[in-house]
């Protein structure tokens, strides 16, 4: 009875060491203070209607940012974390992290990046810009929207969980290669949570990818063919067409894993005729792809602003797009280069090793048009064009070690050293996350209906950046001096300390630059009425999304656009703004059918990981019922009459006109500086605590 | 500017729902072939145990593809039905297809429990791992979708043969038939391959 | 391209004499699969590629009668996605079994690195010599046909090579006495594929097909 209820939970599971009672702390506090606040300002029926059970797309992707930006300082502290024990371990010292902890810290750091932070940016960005790009009002099937985002919300508790029940995490690095990954070498439950937050997250990502594709493919504007398809959709759509063809590999492998450590199974175990050489295949046959999911989006992004801020059309369209499909296609023929030392012979390797190597041509395809574009344009350096910038310089520095890493024989020496780990840092902060940095600035205008402060945003680029190098050209050095990655400890002989410190301090550096983005976001809220975004097109853009108001209406155009070229908004603006028009526009319900499902689902992995009979049943059969509820349900949607769309758009207009006359009354004062930020900020605490302000909260 | 009719937006989004659909199935195909490709793998590692050879019943394997393809027949017939809007019909052919896919559950749950009582589990080896796992996943696929058959066909007999309901039933028959394809395959490279 | 025009649709869903078609071609190509296996009507390569061909000659059949591929509202984004998956089926399942496969030939065995030494000839590492032969002399031929070993002995030196032939049409896997592998490689070998192993170990050997000990014989090598 015990095991049907509790599995194998027992009171040592609960947290007893001083990073899980750490860990658990923060987090309840946390939840506590959210929880006491939305409460004083009675915001629970605000909170569940107008955001939790959303369908709007624009919701969605604001809360997938918001998620995305915690987890994003919660691996921060992870890369810390590492930053300091490497820094402080070496010779007879061993810094302050045990072998194990620290192994399940890198692990955690890598899952909880790829997974949770850029796989959800990027998921926030398409969600957000995509339908009013393509002149659609929702996605193909808003349900699936909210339940993808409900599922990726529960991988996100099931990879904290650890904190409250079990105590560990897998240690095993974010891939938990076989047959380490097994049970019979990690019998803990460090790798089921791994296993459970990445599987239900992961059907989360499947579904979203095919409900992309089917908005992309089928929700396009009329007169909106593929060929005038802005690029930044056009970058998601191959990103969504790669997810949608290797997510389901994933998901297999992890049930196959999953049946080792569960059921006893002979996949990829040591004995038995178990083959773990396999297991590396497989992942890999996902992993590779996936890198390539989350930069091909940051390749659409960086298309967008390069064209906007040269004030020139991408110079040649067609390249650009054959560039991004290029790279689609030849990122399924490579994994192998990922495992070149595991003893394939030479033609294999070799012939893996030339597919990676092409890789380049596509991507420098797309670079020398971004370079194109910008010859003779007039360039605006506005943050996301530095981002911009900041990424050619990083991402051509690791493209190239990449071609290095490509080659066998050159892999044999650098494979798992930290230029392996600089490499793809490289990619993914220069590449990837710059990307979504350049994304979410270009577009927070429209997102939030005023701009960011120019100026604080310049500082926190350059701390990124130069924090980027900072932290990462040492690797590039150690690495090829021979240091091996994922070591808690170096000895000092190998004279790898000052790097390592140096590397450190770097960390500090980005660090710094992560609290300006806060303080930028913050400062940029204390200047809203200045920095305003009065016309919804504060760029001059070229594109559909700018022809919405900022912040867009929840059925984004009162009127679907024809559209009769590319960069279509652009050539709505030089031949006249069409008049307003109006007419019913069916929207979809909001729905909870997303947050029960995942809570289930969630409950499902939770009783797998501990073997509590109990859980496993409710959590499927909970899954069964609420989706055949929620597919025979007929009632999912409602009409908007043409009139009160009228209506609604009188009232924005209303709105508009005082924001206008207030942005006026609000100076014209240049974006705030730092100096000014703090002593506004200290001011206003100052006053919170003066005037006793809280009791009226 | 256009008026949407109520019918073209239905149609629209029949359309996209169909399209999606059939991604995922590509997807459910995708998952498929990793079990393939574990199976061509270890289906070899019997670690000096008993092969398919020695275990699979070619004339049971005969019997399951033969049920199962007579099924996706019927299951088009049943479809043809829908679109005709003939209620009894649907419901007579529909019936007809759960049946012979209870049929087929059956006899392979039978052929699962006869290895197991002989002592051959999924913990066995890797060769039965691979060979549970893979054609495991397909039975599992298959009670889905009996599942779903019997839910749907309940409501049809409760809401009638409406547009929604010939909606959910076509993406039914894309399931079913899909399993049915799947399962060609299952015959051919385990079952038919093992006596090569 | 939007779709705002109803599409005619009768195309996409098919008659009854589409799906009878449909059902009588998989029946047939489904008894004959297994006829000629239960029959061993070829054998070997030859009845694999037979079966594979009728399951995707079916898989056609099903696609096109049941599924009506093809035949939808344009544009025919599905048919892309279906070969699209076909394709990276084929490079997942078959880009695996090709993988795994040379990772077995070379990790395979109990000592890889002396085995790897002698693929790739390599004779000596920092000085100590690896085992492996710098150079191979005379190239001596076993055949294997109607399950008898020709010739039965074989007398060779200190890194000559043995080649084994198969002229059956079955695969005949060579085991070495109680062991599998002679000096760490395995030697299955299937009609048309010759297998070659390096005589780096002096001594006598005695070899048989690990199904049919029958089929045997044996080979010397001299120091």
């Amino acid at each position: 009875m015990r095991e049907f209820l509790l599995g194998k939970l027992n009171m040592q599971a609960l947290p007893h060491e001083w990073f899980t009672i750490g860990g658990t702390l923060a987090f309840l506090t946390l939840a506590l203070v959210a929880v006491i606040v939305i409460t004083k300002l009675h915001r629970w029926k605000w909170l569940w209607n107008e955001w939790f059970t959303s369908v709007d797309p624009k919701k969605i992707g604001i809360m997938y940012f918001l998620v995305a930006g915690f987890m994003l300082l919660r691996g921060g502290l992870d890369a810390i974390m590492i930053w300091l024990q490497q820094a402080l371990s070496s010779g007879s010292s061993h810094g302050y992290l045990s072998s194990d902890h620290f192994q399940q810290i890198f692990t955690a750091h890598g899952n909880i990046m790829v997974f949770f932070v850029a796989m959800a940016f990027i998921f926030g960005l398409i969600n957000y810009i995509v339908p009013l790009q393509i002149g659609a009002r929702d996605l193909a099937s808003p349900f699936l929207n909210t339940l993808g985002f409900w599922l990726f919300v529960a991988g996100v508790i099931m990879v904290n969980m650890f904190f409250l029940f079990g105590g560990q995490y897998a240690a095993t690095g974010w891939l938990a290669v076989a047959p380490l990954s097994g049970i019979q070498f990690s019998p803990g439950v460090g790798v089921d949570y791994w296993i459970w937050s990445l599987q239900i997250s992961g059907v989360g990502t499947t579904l979203a990818a095919i409900n992309f594709i089917m908005t992309i493919l089928k929700m396009r504007a009329p007169g909106m063919t593929l060929r005038k398809l802005p690029l930044f959709t056009w970058g998601s759509l191959c990103s969504m067409v790669m997810a949608v063809t290797v997510f389901p590999l994933l998901t297999m492998t992890l049930f196959l894993m999953f049946f080792d450590r569960y059921f006893g199974a002979h996949f990829f175990t040591t004995t038995l005729g178990g083959n773990a050489m396999m297991y590396t295949n497989l992942i890999w046959m996902w992993g590779h792809p996936e890198v390539y999911i989350l930069m091909l989006p940051s390749f659409g992004v960086f298309s967008e602003i390069v064209s906007t801020f040269s004030r020139k059309a991408t110079a040649s369209y067609f390249t650009n797009v054959a560039g991004m499909i290029g790279v689609s296609a030849f990122a399924l023929s490579v994994w192998l280069h990922h495992f070149f030392t595991m003893g394939s012979s030479a033609d294999v390797n070799a012939f893996f090793g030339l597919m990676t190597m092409i890789i380049a041509i596509p991507t420098s395809v797309l670079f020398f048009n971004w370079i194109a574009t910008m010859y003779k344009g007039k360039i605006q350096f506005k943050t996301p064009m530095l981002w911009f910038l900041g990424f050619v310089g990083l991402f051509a520095v690791g493209g190239m070690a990449g071609v290095m890493l490509a080659i066998p024989p050159v892999d044999f020496q650098l494979h798992n050293s930290l230029f392996l780990v600089a490499h793809f840092h490289t990619m993914v902060v220069g590449g990837v996350l710059f990307g979504i940095f350049a994304g979410l600035s270009y577009w927070f205008p429209k997102i939030a209906g005023f701009r960011l402060n120019e100026r604080i945003g310049k500082y926190a680029f350059w701390c990124w950046f130069i924090g980027f190098l900072m932290a990462f050209t040492p690797l590039y050095v150690l690495g090829l001096m021979g240091a091996t990655r994922r070591l808690d400890h170096y000895g000092s002989s190998t004279g790898y300390q000052p790097f390592f410190i140096m590397a450190f301090i770097g960390g500090l550096v980005i660090m710094a630059g992560v609290v300006l983005q806060i303080v930028q976001i913050l400062a940029s809220v204390m200047q809203k009425r200045q920095l305003a975004d009065t016309t919804g097109d504060p760029w001059d853009g070229r594109t559909l999304e700018w022809a919405t108001a900022s912040v867009p209406p929840s059925y984004n155009f009162t009127v679907i656009p024809e559209v009769s070229s590319r960069d279509a908004y652009l050539l709505m603006k030089q031949n006249g703004l069409p008049k307003s028009a109006y007419e019913d526009i069916h929207m979809p319900r909001n729905t909870a059918a997303g947050i029960y499902i995942s809570a289930f689902a969630f409950l499902l992995g939770f009783g797998f990981v501990w073997h509590i009979l109990l859980l496993i049943i409710v959590g499927l059969l909970g899954v069964i019922i609420c989706v055949i509820r929620r597919t025979f349900n007929e009632d999912i949607e409602y009409t908007l009459k043409a009139s009160e769309v009228e209506e609604l758009e009188q009232e924005r207009a209303k709105k508009a006109r005082a924001k206008i006359s207030d942005t006026a009354a609000g100076g014209t004062d240049e974006d705030m500086g730092l100096i000014e930020f703090i002593k506004t900020a200290l001011k206003w605490v100052l006053d919170v605590i003066k005037n006793k302000r809280w009791r009226t909260w | 500017m256009v008026e949407h009719s109520s019918e073209s937006h239905e149609e629209a989004a029949n359309e996209r729902v169909m399209f999606g659909f059939w991604v995922y199935l590509m997807t459910d195909l995708l998952m498929f072939a990793v079990l393939f490709a574990v199976y061509a793998v270890l289906h070899d590692n019997t670690v000096g145990g008993p092969t398919g050879r020695d275990l699979f019943s070619l004339p049971l394997a005969l019997a399951e593809t033969l049920i199962l393809l007579t099924s996706s027949f019927t299951c088009g017939l049943a479809m043809i039905a829908a679109r005709a809007g003939h209620k009894k019909q649907v419901l007579n052919w529909f019936g007809l297809t759960f049946i012979l896919g209870l049929s087929f559950l059956g006899l392979e749950l039978k052929e699962f429990t006869e290895f197991i009582h002989a002592g051959h589990t999924i913990s066995t080896n890797a060769f039965f791992s691979s060979f549970f796992t893979l054609v495991g996943t397909h039975g599992l696929h298959i009670t889905s979708g009996l599942l779903w058959m019997a839910i749907t066909l309940i409501y049809v007999m409760k809401r009638g043969l409406t547009t929604h309901m010939v909606r959910k039933l076509t993406l039914l028959s894309l399931f079913w038939h899909f399993l049915d394809i799947v399962w060609i395959f299952i015959f051919t490279l385990v079952y038919l391959r093992a006596f090569v | 391209m939007s779709e705002l025009k109803p599409k005619n649709h009768k195309n996409a869903h098919g008659t009854t004499l589409s799906y009878v078609i449909g059902f009588v071609l998989s029946l047939v190509f489904t008894i004959n699969a297994y006829i000629s296996v239960v029959n061993k009507s070829t054998t070997g390569t030859r009845l694999l590629a037979t079966i594979l061909v009728f399951a995707v000659l079916q898989l056609a059949v099903q696609v096109f009668f049941f599924l009506h591929l093809g035949r939808g509202p344009k544009p025919l984004y599905n048919v892309t996605f279906f070969f699209g998956t076909v394709s990276l089926i084929l490079v997942v399942v078959l880009g695996s079994i090709f993988i795994m496969n040379n990772l077995h030939y070379n990790m395979a065995g109990t000592d890889v690195i002396k085995k790897l030494a002698q693929d790739e000839g390599i004779a000596q590492v920092d000085g100590k010599k690896t085992g492996a032969c710098a150079a191979v002399g005379t190239n001596y031929k076993v055949t294997i046909q109607d399950g008898k070993i020709s010739p039965t002995t074989t007398r060779a030196q200190l890194c000559d090579t043995l080649t084994f032939i198969n002229e059956d049409s079955g695969a005949h896997k060579i085991t070495f006495g109680q062991q599998q592998s002679y000096a760490g490689q395995e030697v299955s070998v299937n009609k048309s594929y010759p297998k070659t192993i390096t005589l780096n170990q002096p001594g006598i050997y005695l070899f048989q097909d690990s199904v049919s000990p029958t089929t045997a014989g044996n080979f010397t090598v001299a120091p």
